[in-house]
């Protein structure tokens, strides 16, 4: 009888332990999508307190989560309030703070033209990819990787020149999946997966007027006001 | 990276408290893509197709697509993780 109970509260643990895993994975991927949210950012009207809040709010919430990830990494704050770390976040800040300062430098130095696509590179490729990588190999998951990459990058370059629609589409692919596989233990995935594409296409940004080419149009407008 | 460092983060004493955190931001996870793709669909129907400039919001359309399909292939175990969850507990 003892045996069978001891046998019956392994067998709970296991199952527990099993499907908190296995949440705790579902958490970090439906965190990743929530953030192609972020866009509402262009969304917003064009007018002067809205855009005072454009300019001031995305900072200050990354410096509040910066400020939880310092005060946890001193100890201030256990680990347990903080679901879905991974091990080697234990002693290093969370992906999660990497990918908001990611965002966070896509939408106050880049345009639009060359953050939504890098923002949704890393809320929709990056999770992608991931998931492909478990089920399949590594060469097929960066091959399906670098093919959704350059669609983010095509749906807001689709008015531009052909040329262009092609080149930067494939160096933003290109720099997305390098940004994705090169994992460091200091510099999360996260983070290089946006910036990476973002500086290699703001290269071309800047020397666009030079050999001869217009910027494509804006691709998400900001709503009437009022409505 | 290891494939122990890869392993999430887990103490028995506190699960209940960090699973009841998660499911306080579930409805926030997955309501407001839904809500922003909705919206972006909405303004290339509205400013876009009733206004005669489809073609200047096409992006909109796309993008709006994008976010809740790439949002629903994740929503879906996501929220069949919960289930699962709640039954073991």
């Amino acid at each position: 009888m003892i045996k069978k109970n001891i046998i019956k509260n392994i067998n709970y643990t296991k199952n527990k332990i099993k499907s908190l895993d296995f949440d705790a994975h579902w958490y970090r991927r439906v965190f990743h999508t929530f953030g192609a949210a972020l866009v509402l950012y262009y969304m917003l009207p064009d007018i002067d307190w809205i855009n005072t809040l454009k300019i001031y709010a995305p900072p200050i919430l990354v410096v509040f989560a910066l400020s939880l990830e310092i005060l946890r990494l001193n100890g201030h704050l256990s680990s347990n309030h903080f679901f879905g770390l991974r091990m080697y976040e234990q002693k290093r800040l969370g992906s999660y703070v990497f990918f908001a300062v990611g965002i966070l430098i896509l939408l106050m130095f880049f345009p639009q033209q060359i953050a939504i696509p890098c923002i949704l590179c890393a809320c929709l490729g990056d999770p992608i990819i991931g998931e492909l990588r478990n089920r399949s190999n590594k060469r097929y998951a960066n091959s399906i990787g670098f093919i959704i990459c350059m669609f983010f990058f095509m749906i807001v370059w689709h008015k531009s020149n052909i040329y262009l629609l092609f080149l930067i589409s494939i160096i933003g692919g290109f720099g997305a999946i390098i940004g994705e596989t090169k994992k460091f233990w200091w510099l999360d995935d996260d983070f290089m997966i946006q910036i990476l594409p973002a500086i290699l296409i703001g290269i071309i940004w800047i020397l666009m007027p030079y050999i001869g080419l217009s910027y494509p149009d804006i691709i998400i407008h900001p709503f009437r006001w009022p409505w | 990276m290891k494939k122990k460092e890869m392993e999430y983060v887990k103490n028995q004493n506190s699960n209940t408290k960090l699973i009841r955190t998660e499911i306080l931001f579930a409805p926030l996870l997955l309501i407001l893509p839904f809500l922003i793709g909705i919206f972006l669909i909405n303004d290339w129907y509205v400013r876009g197709l009733l206004e005669g400039n489809s073609a200047d919001f096409f992006g909109e359309l796309i993008i709006g697509i994008v976010i809740i399909f790439g949002n629903i292939i994740f929503d879906i175990p996501f929220i069949r993780s919960l289930k699962n969850l709640s039954k073991t507990k």
